[in-house]
């Protein structure tokens, strides 16, 4: 083969491994354009199930859910729920941005009073605590006011049902005057009149009191009263209907 | 690590977390309380929040839906896909390990198992993407970059 000829060839490979290399740079940067598409691509579909999914309440305006029949026909009393003449009083101390408060009135307290409060055995009082942050203390208060108008219970359950994240901000005027305006038998505008009066106020005070008095550190809490005897408490071993009533005819039964 | 091992580590890692997932999963489906050491109390409490469930399905079976696609994805040609899918799985992992600490304020051994695989699987699956892209040979970069220029002299 001639000088030209060889001279020819090396440079047709040069020319051939100079775009061989210059394609393997191109699908290089394609290829890191596509890895960083799909981080991208993966924080977008992160982000939208946090913000649709498990943290997901309701916004403030929007319609509560309905309410429930769980205390239809029950005596209500202020933060009592049962016969006034009950055997034993079962006392919760809940906040109402708890996450796990809620997850006991959707979960358990209907078995709870289907069992023990229409049947007379049970009556049940709810301390309503605000140590969670600034939504506890706003829901606090209009729950406080509902109990005024014995209209406790059913409006803990509608803002249970309508639990936003914790200290997002939630608890506005809007949000609970929908989640009141969901509770059968409130009078709103009374509620939002009495809310920040003595009386309310009075109410909140006397469950932190209570709650100091008995050691209450965490939410939910319970505590069983039998007759005239002292406050005990009431330690399930988890939050399903199943493993509460255990513990609680455990309680009732003991001597 | 070469892009086999790579993808071995994925497979292996997708099988290890579909385990720690599937068992979560049972657990809530039967009601059972979940085995952790020192007591279950907190793990209880995590899986009986309101952040256990997402649009009504549980969490576990949403990462146990995940550890089997990552899985599923290894047999695609594109190594995007695995790495997207585990991308996704670690974000929301991180997310709901961040819920435990920050808003349940009680730790399930198993979940922060399952965040740790997740991510590991992550790590891997992005590590088996990048091999493929910088050990592209000349005729697999002509093919994704569909030149098809032929030289005749």
């Amino acid at each position: 083969m001639s000088s030209r000829a060889q001279q020819k060839a090396a440079a047709r490979q040069a020319r051939l491994e100079a775009e061989a290399a210059d394609r393997r740079r191109a699908a290089r940067r394609r290829g890191f354009a596509r890895l960083g598409a799909v981080s991208a691509l993966a924080l977008v579909v992160v982000v939208a199930a946090v913000v649709a999914g498990p943290t997901g309440g309701r916004d403030a305006g929007s319609p509560a859910p309905a309410a429930s029949a769980t205390f239809d026909g029950i005596p209500q009393d202020g933060i009592s729920l049962g016969s006034p003449t009950a055997p034993a009083v079962l006392t919760e101390f809940a906040d109402l941005q708890c996450p796990f408060c809620a997850t006991y009135a959707r979960d358990v307290l209907p078995a709870v009073i289907d069992r023990y409060v229409r049947s007379g055995r049970l009556r049940l009082e709810l301390q309503v605590l605000s140590f969670l942050g600034e939504d506890s203390v706003r829901a606090g208060a209009l729950a406080a006011a509902a109990a005024r108008q014995d209209r406790l219970w059913p409006f803990t359950d509608a803002v249970y049902r309508s639990q936003g994240p914790e200290n997002s901000g939630y608890a506005t005027d809007a949000f609970l005057r929908t989640t009141a305006e969901a509770t059968p038998g409130l009078d709103v505008a009374r509620a939002f009149g009495d809310r920040d009066r003595p009386r309310a106020l009075a109410t909140l005070a006397e469950a932190e009191r209570t709650a100091e008095a008995l050691g209450v550190d965490h939410t939910p809490s319970f505590h069983l009263r039998r007759g005239d005897g002292p406050a005990r408490p009431l330690e399930p071993s988890a939050l399903t209907a199943a493993a509460f009533t255990a513990a609680l005819d455990e309680a009732l039964a003991a001597r | 690590m070469s892009p086999r091992r790579l993808s071995l580590a994925v497979a292996a890692l997708s099988v290890i977390g579909a385990a720690i997932a599937g068992y979560l999963t049972w657990v809530h489906v039967a009601e059972l309380q979940p085995y952790c050491v020192g007591g279950g109390g907190a793990c209880e409490r995590v899986q009986s929040s309101p952040y256990a469930k997402l649009a009504g399905v549980p969490v576990a079976a949403i990462g146990l839906a995940g550890y089997l696609a990552v899985l599923a994805s290894l047999l695609l040609r594109d190594r995007s896909v695995t790495a997207f899918l585990a991308l996704v799985g670690a974000g929301f992992s991180a997310y709901l390990t961040y819920l435990e600490l920050a808003v349940i304020d009680a730790i399930c051994q198993w979940c922060v198992a399952s965040a740790v695989v997740m991510t590991a699987l992550a790590v891997a699956a992005v590590a088996r993407m990048y091999e493929s892209i910088v050990r592209q040979t000349p005729d697999e970069a002509a093919a994704a970059g569909g030149h098809t220029r032929r030289h005749v002299a």
